[in-house]
């Protein structure tokens, strides 16, 4: 993959709105069984709205920042509810992170047409690390939550720590590190009674049942994986 | 034969032998190998027999007919195959529709040479405006050679003569007749094509002087004409690129020395007379204030924008429409299609993904039932369709904010001095929580998706039309999402210099134990509570006191629901959850979440003082005491139902020589199509009956 930051970035958002347009009914599902049974549906509006915010903007002059930023407003005005702040922080948060990543030049993104300007190579493998750790740091603030709450950070904490320990190796295991403790912490809501969220009031009765959010937020990495860890260059 | 369909296992994979055909199904001829799917497949696809011919033919049963075509596609023994170029277009459709956030997107398949492009856009511009436009419909169209070959299409396919009452209005002024498409052309055929009245604008597109565009837009006559393209709610026009072959450049449209400023400035594109650049946005240059016709935001505003366009010249000018959002719906060829996909980066293996993904989507109509009826047109346009209809009705009472209808403001709540009541939640609740602004109630609401709370947007917005200089009282049913969007916006508000403060509503008793009244959710209970509220906010107390009085009618107010069947969201159509035949649920929410305990079915008066008893456990009332009693329905439970359980109600209360001061019964606060009801009761002091019985004029709560 030869293509630059930006550009990879816009095709991992279409992978996760694909993603949970496909599993917009299983989510759906499961939050039937605790919730309101309207997870996948928020989730595929959401992702739908980002996809459809970043065809309107011009990706060659586009830090990776302000891609971000603008991926958080698109899915937090679409969605409200609960995953709408708690994703649009986690962005934000990445925006942030991604800022102090990026030259001076390119944070004026409109105005920078200089090729000079532009963020050319994809993302390195300890920037991916990190815009995972500020996303997840964003959701646990945001939803003043921790792991063990039966949510999404039960999925998003482990996907963290993995990154973290892997952020020294290439691309490719560091996602084979994130993915299964994403997926094993997710795993392990079922045998967790809710804390946090709509669910928190059927106490014993969210026993057995797999989180929506932190089901939802396997999904989603395993789309980051598919465009952030197909890539030659890591540098 | 007669008889022998009736002895065939439907079930059966394997056929009877041959010995046995006199007396069950006919023997499988030799040259189907022994296999009746082959068989059944012959029949079915190469000899066109229906299902009814090939059951009489095999002697066996539809029901087993459909079974074996059914199993054939499935084991591969035929395989349905779309003609490649159709296939193509399809998806090619799709990914254009997803990558963009179109509202639909129609491709016409690759070219086979045999008749020109504009043609073939032209029918399929036809066949969208035929399924698009609506009776009562008013049309801005555009000119331009695509235009004209939609319009020309149109009259062939011959118009729905149930079309009733539509508008065309010609979007921009007249041109010079020099050129075949002209505007006043161009809306008179689509007029005639369509049957629809037809409206000039009586102008020239581009006049010599600003003065005199002042002045013509000034005459009532050309007023009135834009007023009609200001109703508006549905647009059609081409896209030109600035090519030297391009509408614009050969219509004599503009001068050249004006199109090579447009030019120099970056302009790729033109829409509706007017430039663009890449990213869609308008390109200011000298024939701004010359010309008379729609202007870009205009277009922009309108519900449904049809762009009809193709050529690989175009590819720029049509990227920039769709990244500018003045088309929502795109009529395009496949090698456009694929040129404006390829130039954002969207792979071909990518559109394909998507198209599996789509084609697994919308659930079957006909079938046994697995879906509710609902009173739909398009699933993911419920919310705003709803609004629409309700802003209109309730206009005495409401008004949007800014145009949009997620933040609502009281038509005469806000004033200077009082605090501002805003209220809001997801939709789905209804009468909750739009019937509840107005004078001496909530003077605004922010309004989200099903069941979802709105984001921090509209409700900031709320916060600023509510705000009278004297604070704003937010007041929400206490879920994870409502208290996080409402919190970011009270952050916002802050820093406007808007005071906030905020009660959370918690009155189902059946959430949470007692002692974490705090974490229980707000439910119906809330009506009594925001009604408190805003006689309080009216009274003209500070806000602090306001506040006070708002938790105190809250931590006075104890409900309790019952559902007896689930409620179904539009966008699944199905229950969320499932009741079986005897089943209830107690403690039920409002969001169709599972409550926190199944019964047995029982009766009215069982159900009532079950809930009543839930009641009075928490409500320290003596003899003597007085309440106000909600009975709500929600949603699909009859008055009928709520008086029977009212009426066990006040049986309960006399019981107990509790006065009701004050009763409601009916819908107030619902849950889509459940079934099921709840019952709050709200323990009256002297100081929240008095806010009870102080005026209020909503559109569903008057005293």
């Amino acid at each position: 993959m030869t293509d630059h930051a930006a550009r990879q970035l816009s095709r991992m958002f279409r992978d996760i709105a694909s993603a949970m347009a496909d599993a917009r009914d299983w989510l759906t599902e499961l939050d039937g069984a605790i919730g309101d049974a309207d997870h996948g549906i928020t989730m595929a509006l959401g992702f739908e709205a980002v996809t459809a915010a970043l065809a309107r903007e011009d990706l060659d002059r586009m830090a990776p920042s302000a891609l971000f930023e603008i991926a958080a407003t698109a899915f937090l005005d679409a969605v409200g509810a609960s995953t709408g702040p708690l994703y649009a922080t986690a962005f934000r948060r990445a925006a942030r992170f991604l800022r102090t990543q990026e030259p001076a030049a390119s944070n004026t993104p409109a105005q920078a047409p200089s090729l000079a300007a532009r963020p050319l190579a994809p993302l390195s493998t300890a920037t991916q690390a990190g815009l995972l750790q500020a996303m997840a740091a964003g959701i646990a603030e945001r939803g003043k939550g921790q792991r063990g709450d039966k949510t999404m950070l039960d999925a998003w904490i482990p996907a963290a720590e993995a990154a973290e320990s892997a952020a020294g190796l290439d691309a490719a295991s560091l996602w084979r590190a994130v993915l299964p403790a994403a997926e094993a912490g997710a795993e392990a809501t079922r045998s967790m009674t809710a804390a946090r969220g709509r669910a928190a009031r059927l106490g014993e009765r969210s026993l057995g049942h797999i989180d929506p959010g932190a089901a939802s937020a396997v999904i989603l990495l395993q789309a980051m994986a598919r465009v952030l860890a197909d890539q030659t260059d890591a540098s | 034969m007669a008889n022998n369909r009736t002895t065939t296992p439907g079930r059966s994979p394997r056929l009877v032998p041959a010995e046995a055909a006199g007396a069950g199904p006919a023997a499988v001829p030799l040259r189907y190998g022994d296999d009746p799917y082959v068989w059944a497949c012959w029949l079915y696809y190469e000899e066109s027999r229906t299902q009814g011919e090939i059951a009489e033919i095999m002697g066996i049963s539809r029901a087993t007919v459909n079974t074996y075509l059914a199993e054939a596609r499935a084991r591969g023994i035929v395989n349905i195959a779309l003609e490649p170029e159709r296939l193509g277009a399809l998806s090619v459709a799709q990914a254009l529709k997803r990558h963009f956030g179109l509202e639909d997107c129609l491709v016409v398949p690759g070219d086979d040479g045999a008749r020109p492009l504009i043609d073939r856009l032209g029918v399929a511009g036809a066949q969208a405006l035929g399924r698009l436009v609506q009776s009562g419909d008013t049309l801005a169209v555009a000119w331009g050679r695509t235009v004209l070959s939609v319009a020309g299409q149109i009259k062939r396919q011959a118009q729905d003569p149930r079309l009733q009452d539509v508008t065309v209005v010609q979007a921009t002024g007249g041109t010079r007749a020099d050129i075949a498409y002209t505007p006043e052309l161009c809306a008179a055929a689509l007029a005639r094509a369509l049957g629809a009245r037809l409206v000039h604008l009586a102008a020239p597109a581009i006049v010599s002087s600003p003065a005199l565009r002042a002045g013509l837009m000034a005459e009532p006559l050309i007023a009135d004409q834009f007023a009609t393209l200001g109703r508006a709610n549905k647009a059609l026009f081409g896209i030109s690129s600035l090519r030297p072959n391009s509408t614009i450049q050969t219509s004599g449209f503009f001068e050249d020395v004006s199109l090579q400023d447009y030019l120099a400035k970056n302009a790729v594109g033109g829409v509706a007379g007017r430039f663009i650049d890449a990213q869609g946005r308008p390109v200011a240059g000298p024939l701004d204030g010359r010309t008379i016709g729609i202007e870009l935001s205009a277009l922009a505003a309108i519900g449904l924008r049809i762009a009809v366009a193709g050529g690989f010249d175009k590819v720029p000018a049509i990227l920039a429409a769709l990244r500018g959002g003045y088309a929502n719906v795109l009529v395009t060829d496949a090698a456009t299609g694929r040129g404006i996909l390829h130039a954002e980066g969207v792979s071909e293996g990518e559109a394909k993904a998507r198209q599996r993904a789509e084609s697994a989507g919308p659930a079957p109509l006909t079938g046994p039932r697995t879906h509710i009826k609902k009173f739909l047109n398009k699933a993911d346009h419920v919310v705003e369709e709803m609004l629409d209809g309700a802003v209109q009705a309730h206009a005495a009472h409401i008004r949007p904010i800014g145009g949009s209808n997620r933040a609502l403001v009281a038509r005469n709540g806000p004033r200077p001095g009082k605090v501002g009541l805003v209220i809001g939640g997801g939709t789905g609740h209804e009468p909750c929580f739009l019937g509840y602004v107005g004078r001496g109630l909530a003077d605004a609401v922010a309004v989200g998706n099903i069941f979802s709370a709105p984001p921090p947007a509209p409700i900031l917005a709320c916060a600023r039309a509510a705000s009278g200089g004297a604070g704003v009282l937010f007041v929400y049913g206490n879920y994870a999402g409502d208290v996080m969007n409402f919190e970011m916006a009270a952050e916002m508000a802050e820093e406007d210099g808007i005071a906030v403060r905020t009660v959370l509503t918690t009155d189902d008793i059946a959430s949470s134990p007692r002692e974490d009244r705090e974490g229980r959710r707000g439910v119906a209970g809330n009506v009594l509570i925001f009604k408190a509220a805003g006689a309080a906010c009216e009274r003209g107390l500070p806000l602090e006191a306001c506040a006070a009085l708002t938790a105190r009618a809250n931590a006075r107010t104890y409900t309790m629901g019952v559902a007896l069947e689930p409620c179904s969201l539009p966008q699944t159509r199905r229950h969320n959850f499932e009741l079986s035949a005897d089943e209830i649920e107690i403690g039920m929410g409002i969001h169709g979440e599972r409550g926190v305990a199944r019964d047995r079915m029982m009766s009215a008066d069982a159900v009532v003082d079950r809930v009543m008893d839930g009641i009075f456990a928490e409500m320290e009332a003596k003899p003597g005491d007085r309440v106000a009693v909600l009975v709500n329905s929600f949603g699909a439970t009859p008055l009928m139902e709520l008086y029977i359980l009212y009426r066990r109600v006040a049986q309960r209360l006399a019981a107990k020589r509790i006065v009701i001061a004050r009763n409601w019964i009916g819908h107030y606060c619902t849950s889509l199509d459940m079934a099921g009801a709840s019952i709050s009761v709200m323990h009256l002091d002297e100081e929240l009956e008095a806010l009870l019985a102080a005026p209020c004029d909503t559109a569903f709560l008057k005293v």
